[in-house]
């Protein structure tokens, strides 16, 4: 049986599917965003049965997580990225504690029980600061692009502090810093630590370790590196860091065939 | 040996510090070469510019050693009080009993800037839950936890009220984890109803004699603290010489203020007066050193002042500034731009007025207390920072706005309107967090269009 | 009848009403209307609202604020400058161990009955502002005992209007929220009325607020007034129920909240703390960290902005998450 899980992110639409009796990933896939997030996702999911050779009637239950959840018609049911995200991290990184996710539009904490279930959340979803969105806006600012920022960020010897918490005045002190000389390589650590910096902060760094990175930003080379010298502690990024919390969802749904209480939202 | 007076980098100094040594200067124990400090720790320091003279060299070597002083009080069995949130009123009595040392714990305000945030003070206090939506002094929580900046004093006051909340909600966490605090009550200041009578506080404000009242059993209560605290009582007469010693302070910084923010050209640069400000209210822990620190620095300006000369352009641009920069290079720019300090509102020019000598001391102090412009209307604050632009005769007003802190989301648009209103000199309003580096072009280019303007009606 | 708003707990309604006035417990609207407060970093979105209401005109002759923040005192007198409505800042002291102290808030209360004759109030006797103290006290204890057949939003609204004229507030038609909703606590500061929505959503959520300690909540009603005192001096036992009882955030030290909140928790047994504050707030924010680690239940941070109202769904994005946690 295939169960599916979709997460209709932000900023893009993430499709798991979930084969309960090898019980790992059978097909996953990542699409962009748009203006009708359910035909978005039925469409990436609609194309990874095809592409994948799945019979659509092995496909069994489907869960729906992510902001636009609610819009996803084909989801049976609902859980939001909280209890996804914890339960992907758990399927694929059964030791973590603790979860920092980065997504395109916000950051998420999460801690975790012995068991793999939430103890304790936090999120920003206020400001840009400290989400992915910040990042790319000071990547491009520097001209540099996202999957280089960490590269050029470990030349730096004397990271920039960017002390500003909105993304709009973090942008006129990057035209400061440019100004004044100092390198793209340590304006690019500043942004790294200001959004770790940041994320801790909403932690209040009392993390458990095994600390995972997950969500859009861990697959920024460096993010991880930022992070740990932040918090002090080692940070590994999540196998697959995007779709982990479509994963969750794929999980949660096959859960519910057994019978396994899962949330409803 | 070039003596003329100037401002120097660090490097600069620590070259002229062998010089003077080698021509027979004299220092103090703390005395010593500034960059040692930054080796030390205090990096920002590299960044600044100092004046030239051996007095402000003094007066640096102070305020850095502080750290050691307290260290070396408590080793000699002086018992350390921490006077939280107080601006010169509790400081005044714990110096009026020979065995006790008072020290500011908000001192940490400056720490992040100073260490260039290569410290884990802001961690810690993120990690109690004071981000950084909490004014800068959130450093001071780290400070308590981590044990590296100030011994833990045996006593703890904090003033709440009419103080900020920033504060009252850090020292509250600062409480909860175990360090016990005697809270007193600072009342806003409120103007007296039409039938009740009223009392003349310093600095030309009223308030009820209720208040007054209220405020002096407040501070019975501190005084009977102290007393226990130091074993011995707290009489009038110690009060009435602690206050004497206080105003002897108050008097200098009165003489160094009318001349450093009067003459021309500009005897003394506007970093080494904010940090002479500052020593009215807590006296770095060592209040009869810091008599003899502010009279040097008087005396070399008086010099300067006589001889006609000074550190910046004569036409430098004056300017009033409001509310203390958390980062000390921002008092560089503004000087670097073409402008000079010419009148301050430090959050604390109650502190700097005469403790009046002529009343019975509970009563003195409970007076100067209230008379804090911050505790009263922000109408009372303004009335007051129009007053002294036009004593001082300021050009244009610089409103230095503190990240995070309450008042300051509200009071710039106050004060811009009554200065629009009643002086009709420009103003801008920015914002320096603790380490300005990346601001600095557009602070420059907002001081430098300030200053434009200014200096295009003088014409 | 004149009216009087006022926005803080502790100002007794019972005085307002005793003077003849009509109390009127400002709920503004929404945050954000004024858009320099809604631009302008570090203005708590109430206070803000606050200064708003006041410009836009409050149905009522004058407005009582305190001075338990600072953002409350800069709103009070930036409300005064621009003479669009009378203001009166109620002197309320951080610290409360203190005869001083209690004898302040006492003094402060003479001198609100004297602002009171100004705008048209009649200084009631002894027996008239215990008659009122006692009218208040049972519609409360009435209210406090019907809690668990009402929905947390009437509750919420119910309060409301018990902060108001009593004739005017008749009881709720019961409407019990799911029984097997999870037990949860509502702490922090005021609502605006939009905010009162969010109660909705909570319980759509699956949450059952068995404990409403938001500043129109349980939290701040006075715990019933003693009738030995209001004999003896009904003022002074009016000044103590109020000042001497209400647990807050602002107080100096703020043991007394921890301490309320333990009994009250324990005793519904609420199984997660929803935790209300509004972005700027320094008073409550500093109380999220310590309140996580003081207690073993779950709580979820909800700061509110100017522009929730806008984004509803992250509120119940939220609640949804916290719910599904404590499942
Ligand atoms: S700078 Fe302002 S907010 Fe910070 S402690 Fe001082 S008065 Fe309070
Ligand atoms: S919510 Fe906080 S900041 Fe806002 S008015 Fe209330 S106590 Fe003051």
């Amino acid at each position: 049986m295939i169960c599916a899980g979709v997460d209709a992110g932000s900023r893009t639409a993430k499709v798991v599917l979930f084969d309960s009796d090898s019980l790992g990933v059978a097909a996953a896939g990542v699409v962009d965003q748009g203006i009708d997030q359910d035909a978005v996702a039925d469409a990436l999911f609609v194309r990874l049965i095809r592409e994948n050779g799945i019979d659509p009637s092995q496909v069994g239950p489907v869960v729906g997580t992510g902001y636009g959840r609610k819009l996803i018609r084909f989801a049976q049911k609902t859980i939001t990225e909280i209890t996804c995200q914890a339960a992907g991290i758990r399927h694929s990184v059964p030791e973590a504690r603790t979860i920092i996710d980065i997504g395109g539009q916000d950051s998420k904490y999460l801690r975790l029980n012995g068991n793999g279930s939430v103890a304790d959340f936090a999120m920003n979803d206020r400001c840009a600061a400290g989400t992915g969105r910040f990042l790319e806006l000071l990547a491009a600012q520097l001209g540099v692009r996202l999957d280089r920022l960490g590269e050029i960020a470990a030349l730096s010897r004397n990271p920039a502090i960017i002390s500003s918490m909105c993304a709009v005045f973090a942008e006129t002190e990057i035209v400061g810093l440019l100004a004044s000389g100092i390198t793209t390589a340590d304006i690019a650590a500043g942004v790294l630590a200001s959004i770790a910096t940041r994320v801790a902060a909403m932690s209040g760094r009392n993390l458990d370790g095994p600390i995972v990175l997950t969500g859009g930003v861990a697959l920024v080379p460096g993010m991880e590196a930022a992070l740990e010298s932040i918090l002090g502690q080692p940070v590994a990024v999540a196998p697959r860091p995007q779709i982990t919390c479509a994963l969750g969802a794929a999980i949660l749904a096959w859960k519910s065939l057994n019978g396994s209480p899962t949330p409803t939202a | 040996m070039n003596d003329r007076p100037r401002k120097i980098t660090l490097d600069q100094w620590d070259d002229r510090h062998a010089e003077l040594r080698a021509a027979g200067l004299n220092e103090p124990s703390y005395g010593g070469p500034l960059g040692r400090h930054a080796a030390q720790g205090d990096v920002r320091l590299r960044k600044l510019s100092f004046d030239n003279s051996p007095a402000a060299l003094r007066l640096w070597n102070f305020l850095l050693s502080e750290e050691d002083r307290l260290r070396d009080c408590k080793a000699r069995g002086k018992k350390l009080v921490g006077a939280m949130k107080d601006l010169g009123t509790v400081p005044v009595m714990v110096y009026s009993l020979p065995n006790l040392a008072a020290f500011y714990p908000d001192g940490a305000w400056w720490l992040p800037c100073m260490k260039e945030n290569r410290t884990d003070l802001l961690k810690i206090a993120d990690s109690l839950g004071i981000d950084d939506s909490f004014c800068p002094v959130r450093a001071m929580l780290g400070a308590f936890v981590n044990q590296k900046h100030f011994p833990l004093p045996g006593l703890l006051t904090c003033s709440v009220g009419a103080t900020c909340d920033d504060f009252s909600a850090i020292a509250q966490r600062v409480e909860s984890l175990g360090f016990p605090i005697l809270w007193w009550e600072i009342p806003h200041r409120r103007r007296p109803d039409g039938d009740e009578p009223v009392v003349e506080l310093p600095g030309g404000f009223t308030a009820p004699e209720t208040q007054v009242a209220f405020v002096r059993a407040e501070l019975e209560r501190i005084r009977r603290a102290l007393a226990d605290y130091a074993g011995e009582p707290l009489t009038d007469e110690l009060l009435s010489a602690g206050i004497e010693r206080a105003n002897q302070v108050r008097s200098i910084l009165g003489k160094l203020r009318e001349l450093a923010y009067c003459a021309n050209p500009c005897p003394m640069p506007a970093l080494e007066m904010l940090i002479a400000e500052m020593l009215a209210i807590h006296f770095c822990s060592d209040h009869n050193e810091t008599v003899a620190v502010l009279a040097e620095l008087r005396d070399e300006v008086v010099r300067r002042v006589r001889a006609g000369i000074g550190v910046l352009a004569d036409d430098a641009v004056r300017v009033f500034w409001v509310n203390p920069v958390a980062d000390l290079r921002v008092m560089n720019l503004l000087e670097d731009a073409g402008g000079r300090v010419c009148g301050t509102e430090y959050l604390f020019c109650h502190a700097l007025d005469p403790i009046p000598a002529d009343l019975p001391p509970m009563e003195a102090l409970a007076r100067m207390a209230l008379a804090d412009p911050m505790v009263g209307s922000p109408r009372d604050r303004t009335g007051r920072i129009v007053a002294d632009i036009r004593r001082f005769g300021a050009e244009a007003l610089v409103v230095s706005r503190i990240p995070g802190a309450s008042h300051c989301a509200w009071e710039a648009a106050a004060i811009g309107e009554a200065v629009r209103a009643q002086l009709d000199i420009p103003m801008i309003d920015i914002e320096v967090p603790s380490l300005a580096d990346a601001m600095r072009p557009t602070l420059r280019t907002r001081l430098e269009a300030l200053l434009e303007t200014a200096r295009t009606r003088r014409r | 009848m004149t009216a009087i708003a006022y926005a803080s707990p502790f100002v007794p309604v019972e005085w307002i009403a005793a003077h003849g006035l009509r109390p009127l417990w400002l709920r503004p609207p929404a945050a954000g209307g004024g858009a320099e407060f809604a631009a302008a970093r570090g203005v708590c979105p109430y206070a803000g609202a606050v200064v708003d209401a006041a410009e836009t005109g409050i149905d009522a002759s004058a407005l009582v604020l305190t001075t338990i923040c600072d953002q409350m005192r800069f709103a009070s007198a930036l409300i005064e400058s621009s003479g669009r409505c009378p203001v009166f800042l109620l002197n309320v002291p951080s610290t409360w161990q203190t005869g001083e102290a209690r004898s302040l808030y006492l003094a402060e209360l003479c001198r609100l009955g004297r602002f009171f004759e100004k705008h048209g109030g009649k200084p009631p006797n002894g027996a008239e502002l215990a008659r009122v103290m006692l009218a208040y006290d049972r519609a409360r204890s009435a209210l406090l005992s019907a809690q668990s057949t009402l929905s947390a939003r009437q509750f919420a609204e119910t309060a409301a209007k018990y902060r108001g004229p009593l004739e005017t507030a008749s009881p709720p038609k019961p409407d019990a929220p799911p029984a097997d909703g999870i037990p949860l606590a509502v702490l922090g500061g005021p609502l605006l009325e939009a905010d009162y929505e969010f109660f909705d959503v909570l319980q759509r959520a699956g949450g059952r607020v068995v404990l409403d300690a938001t500043e129109g909540g349980e939290r701040t009603m006075p715990r019933g007034f003693d009738p030995r005192k209001i004999d003896a001096d009904p003022l002074r036992a009016l000044a103590d129920a109020y000042f001497n009882a209400i647990p807050d955030a602002f107080r100096r030290p703020n043991a007394a909240l921890y301490e309320w909140l333990g009994r009250e928790l324990a005793a519904r047994h609420v199984r997660g703390i929803v935790f209300r504050r509004y972005v700027w707030c320094d008073l409550w924010h500093a109380e999220l960290q310590r309140l996580k680690r003081w207690t073993a239940l779950p709580v979820l941070d909800l700061d509110a902005g100017a522009d929730d109202v806008a984004a509803p769904n992250r509120m119940q994005g939220r609640f949804e998450a916290f719910l599904e946690m404590l499942a």
